[in-house]
């Protein structure tokens, strides 16, 4: 893995943890921006673009059952028995992912645990994951005839339903986690773990009483922002729950079984409430009480020397973490090459050859995936660039910029229909609606990205430039556009990874004329050509790869002669 | 700078490629519940013969494209919904989405009335049955060497042996898990079904959400004994080399495959031309051959390694009292059977 993965370093998710300190309106400033014509008219083009493209079509979707079909919700059994699943799932699967993510974190920012960097580029790699992919290897390795289930312990285990589906989302998830708690742990300056041991603490009261408390609220974070993606998590569920019941499938089989649009809808209106409950609590309670990032990553002195015996324990623990990682590459790459799995471990080109038909889906996942990359990178830098000026109405702004995190991606597929199918704005049928939709429903990522790089702005410079005269686009033109360059590839690149990997958006917003690779991947899973959806796994992965690499190798470049570094 | 330029270059083929894509006027546009294979081919030879080109998006649920004709309703941008069951093609016709058609082709193929809507809103072209799905490997490493019968009728699924190996299709996500259910309901009795399907619930491993998951988790040895449609479990054997067992046991039931008009699509001219055509021989037989689905045609060899249809033994199957009780028995399985 020869690239940075700065896109990833940066906050990518809906509640990351940007703090602030609560604004206080500067009247005057607000005038001067506010007067300034050209930001005036950003700052509404930017209201306009996500009241379209978020929230009307959330209101399309929740206003298409009766009041009355919502009224009948508790009557019906099976969808309080898929809320009752979901909420412990979303425990349970919380809990283990955050606590991982925890261990990877601290393993990865001591400078003493061996392997640190290793650990740290294998934990991203699920990112890059089609979300039905862990759960699709896991089958192939723990199923009941899975590779290491049967094959080498000779046991007859049965992965499907809720335990399966927790150690899934355990893996799937905990990288998420990690990115944050590690941003948490690195702003804590390692001088106070020094006072506290001058003042003689131990090693363990030392992690206990100091990184870890100063982490909390970070890590109550992360826990939050795993929790909404365990409750919208379609992709492992869909393949490993079994006849599990969960909110997040129940609204796709109500319309993959039953063509039941209404009862999807319901049960979308149903996840909804819980994971904005959770957005909010991280948005406007937790992220305000965390003090690690406040001081910023300013402080040079060396961090100490980690406790053997934590040493070698979190060592441990990523070492196991990172095969089960490297189990999920491993058994699409096999599954892909092996005639029958479980029966006829020969090698064969078969699936490949399979899958070769399935080419020009790859093409359409890139073109979609780089339209949806560049929507999201340019709304997300606006957007970005708007909030942080001192204008009115700048926090409703930024939560709209942040509230498609909350919305599950079928809601997201459903609303876009509804909504622009007829004049003024006619999309369906076009590779556009698919773009868009990709693109506003992974801006959270893209926006956070590009808060988190115009946070770096010295203030000072803007202000100089202002009180020499320059317009406020002026000084977006001149001193911002040159840093946010990197904070557009930031956003663009988990865009597109997202965008190409994406199922539970894809699978209702293809068009005859734009089929694109996960669709094409999920198809074959559901008509049983496991080998061929392995293969073409692996193809979306190594463009996805590709792409990424291509991007950074660029960005790489010009970032290196820019000072800001 | 450069980055810019070549951000922008790859900008501008992205729109170029967007803007090729689109016109075009003697085509019509397909939503098939079939799988790619037999999509492609049975369009192609349409092609061929009428010289409409042919858009297709094959999805492997009827129930999503029933849910998108609904969703796209206010323009809709299909002109045909071929393949799954009638049971999605008629709730759409009720709302008044399909496009009534008297089709000759229909007529003059000599298809059983009973096949098609009286009225021209949807025409069956093929059928399937429900049977028994064994998974061979397991069978013969498990159940052979103690002597287990192969099971030959529904109550065969009863086994204590097959305690925590069965699966099939959940009756409240599935059409055909629900056929499943109501045929017991017309072969035993209401009260005899329930006990049945408790009895049923104990040997359970799992029901799939989805209809192709029963096949794909049999196939994989996840269970030893299922129940799926016929076509599903001969063609995995078949074409994808699986090592699975068909047996159509007597009183099962049977789905119509149907294709309907969409209407206020794109092209319905087209699209009439296409119900003619699935009317014909050549769609029926390739679906036939790849897709292991009964043809509704008389002249059409039935699918290789079934069973004739006409010497199946079907239960006495109340479409009618089966839709009007749909919701009271998916309550009832959620209450009394929980999963």
């Amino acid at each position: 893995m020869g690239w940075h993965w700065r896109a990833f370093d940066a906050p990518g998710h809906p509640g990351l943890a940007v703090s602030e300190p609560v604004a206080v309106i500067r009247w005057g400033e607000v005038r001067r921006h506010a007067g300034d014509p050209g930001v005036a008219l950003a700052f509404a083009g930017a209201a306009v673009m996500l009241g379209l493209f978020v929230l009307y079509p959330a209101f399309r979707v929740l206003v298409y059952p009766t009041l009355q079909d919502y009224l009948e919700i508790p009557r019906s059994l099976r969808w309080m028995q898929a809320a009752r699943n979901s909420m412990v799932m979303m425990v349970i699967s919380t809990l283990t992912a955050t606590l991982s993510g925890l261990i990877f974190a601290f393993a990865v920012t001591r400078p003493d645990v061996p392997g640190r960097r290793f650990f740290r580029n294998i934990a991203v790699l699920p990112i890059f994951a089609p979300p039905f992919m862990v759960a699709f290897a896991y089958i192939l390795m723990f199923g009941r005839q899975g590779l290491i289930t049967k094959t080498v312990l000779g046991l007859d285990a049965n992965i499907f339903g809720w335990h399966g589906l927790w150690l899934v989302q355990t893996v799937a998830f905990f990288p998420l986690a990690m990115i944050i708690i590690i941003g948490v742990l690195e702003g804590i300056n390692p001088s106070m773990e020094h006072a506290a041991r001058n003042l003689g603490a131990d090693e363990w009261a030392v992690v206990r009483t100091v990184s870890l408390a100063l982490a909390r609220p970070g890590i109550a974070g992360a826990a939050l922002v795993v929790a909404i993606s365990v409750l919208a998590d379609f992709g492992n569920a869909v393949v490993i729950a079994g006849g599990f019941p969960l909110l997040a499938t129940e609204a796709w089989f109500r319309m993959e079984g039953l063509a039941d649009l209404k009862g999807a809808a319901l049960v979308v209106a149903m996840l909804i409430v819980p994971t904005v409950c959770l957005f909010l609590l991280e948005r406007y309670w937790v992220s305000r009480r965390v003090y690690t990032t406040v001081t910023g990553r300013g402080s040079r002195v060396e961090r100490p020397p980690t406790h053997p015996v934590l040493k070698w324990s979190t060592f441990l623990f990523c070492g196991l973490m990172s095969v089960m990682i490297g189990l999920v590459y491993f058994g699409v790459v096999a599954g892909s090459l092996t005639a029958v799995w479980g029966r006829d471990w020969t090698v064969s080109l078969a699936h490949w050859r399979l899958a070769m038909d399935r080419i020009p889906t790859l093409w359409a996942s890139v073109k979609i995936g780089a339209m949806a990359g560049v929507i999201t990178g340019v709304v997300g830098v606006a957007v970005a660039f708007l909030t942080s000026r001192r204008l009115p109405l700048r926090h409703v702004l930024d939560f709209l910029a942040v509230l498609p995190g909350a919305l599950p991606g079928v809601f997201i597929g459903v609303g876009f229909v509804l909504a622009f199918n007829r004049p003024p704005i006619e999309l369906v049928g076009t590779p556009w609606i698919l773009a868009l939709a990709l693109a506003f429903w992974h801006l959270p990522m893209g926006y956070q990205a590009a808060v988190a790089t115009l946070k770096q702005v010295e203030r000072s410079i803007e202000e100089a430039a202002t009180n020499l005269g320059a317009s406020g686009l002026r000084v977006l033109w001149d001193i911002y556009v040159p840093l946010l360059r990197r904070a557009f590839l930031g956003a663009f690149t988990v865009s597109f990874i997202r965008s190409v990997t994406n199922v539970s958006i894809v699978v209702f917003l293809v068009t005859p004329g734009n089929i694109v690779a996960t669709f094409a991947i999920l198809n074959m899973i559901g008509n049983g050509i496991w080998g061929g959806a392995a293969a073409l796994t692996t193809m979306l992965l190594l463009i996805t790869f590709a792409s990424v690499g291509m991007a950074q190798a660029v960005v790489g470049r010009t970032m290196r002669s820019t000072p800001m570094g | 700078m450069k980055r810019l330029i070549a951000m922008g270059v790859l900008l501008a083929l992205v729109l170029v490629g967007v803007g090729v894509s689109q016109a075009q006027t003697t085509r019509i546009v397909v939503y098939s519940a079939l799988p790619d294979l037999e999509t492609t081919m049975v369009n192609r030879e349409f092609t061929k013969r009428t010289g409409i080109s042919v858009e297709a998006l094959s999805v492997a649920a009827a129930g999503t494209i029933a849910a998108r004709i609904r969703a796209e309703k206010d323009k809709p941008r299909a002109d045909i919904f071929v393949g799954g069951s009638r049971d999605f093609h008629i709730p759409l016709a009720r709302e008044g989405l399909l496009l009534a058609y008297k089709s000759p082709a229909f007529a003059e193929a000599r298809v059983s009335p009973a096949y098609f809507d009286p009225n021209g809103f949807w025409y069956g072209w093929y059928l399937g049955a429900l049977a028994i799905i064994v998974n061979t490997d397991r069978w013969d490493r498990e159940m052979a060497p103690r002597r287990v019968p192969k099971p030959a009728t529904w109550d065969d699924f009863l086994r204590p042996e097959f305690k925590g190996h069965f699966i099939m299709p959940s009756p409240i996500t599935t059409g055909g898990g629900y056929i499943f259910a109501a045929v017991q309901i017309f072969r035993l009795g209401e009260d005899r079904a329930w006990a049945y399907l408790r009895a049923l619930n104990a040997n359970a491993s799992q029901y799939t959400p989805t209809a192709p998951g029963t096949i794909t988790l049999l196939a994989r040895g996840e269970g030893i004994v299922g129940m799926q449609w016929a076509h599903e479990g001969i063609g995995a054997r078949l074409a994808a080399l699986q090592p699975l067992e068909t047996i159509v046991p007597p009183d099962t039931g049977f789905e119509v495959g149907a294709v309907s008009i969409i209407k206020g699509g794109p092209n319905s001219e087209g699209a009439k031309a296409y119900v003619d055509f699935l009317a014909s021989r050549t769609p029926q037989d390739i679906n036939a051959k790849f897709g292991y689905r009964y043809p509704v045609r008389a002249d059409v060899p039935v699918p290789m390694g079934a069973t004739k249809f006409e010497d199946l033994k079907f239960v006495k199957y109340d479409l009618a009292w089966a839709i009007d009780n749909m919701a009271r028995i998916r309550e009832r399985w959620t209450r009394e059977i929980g999963r």
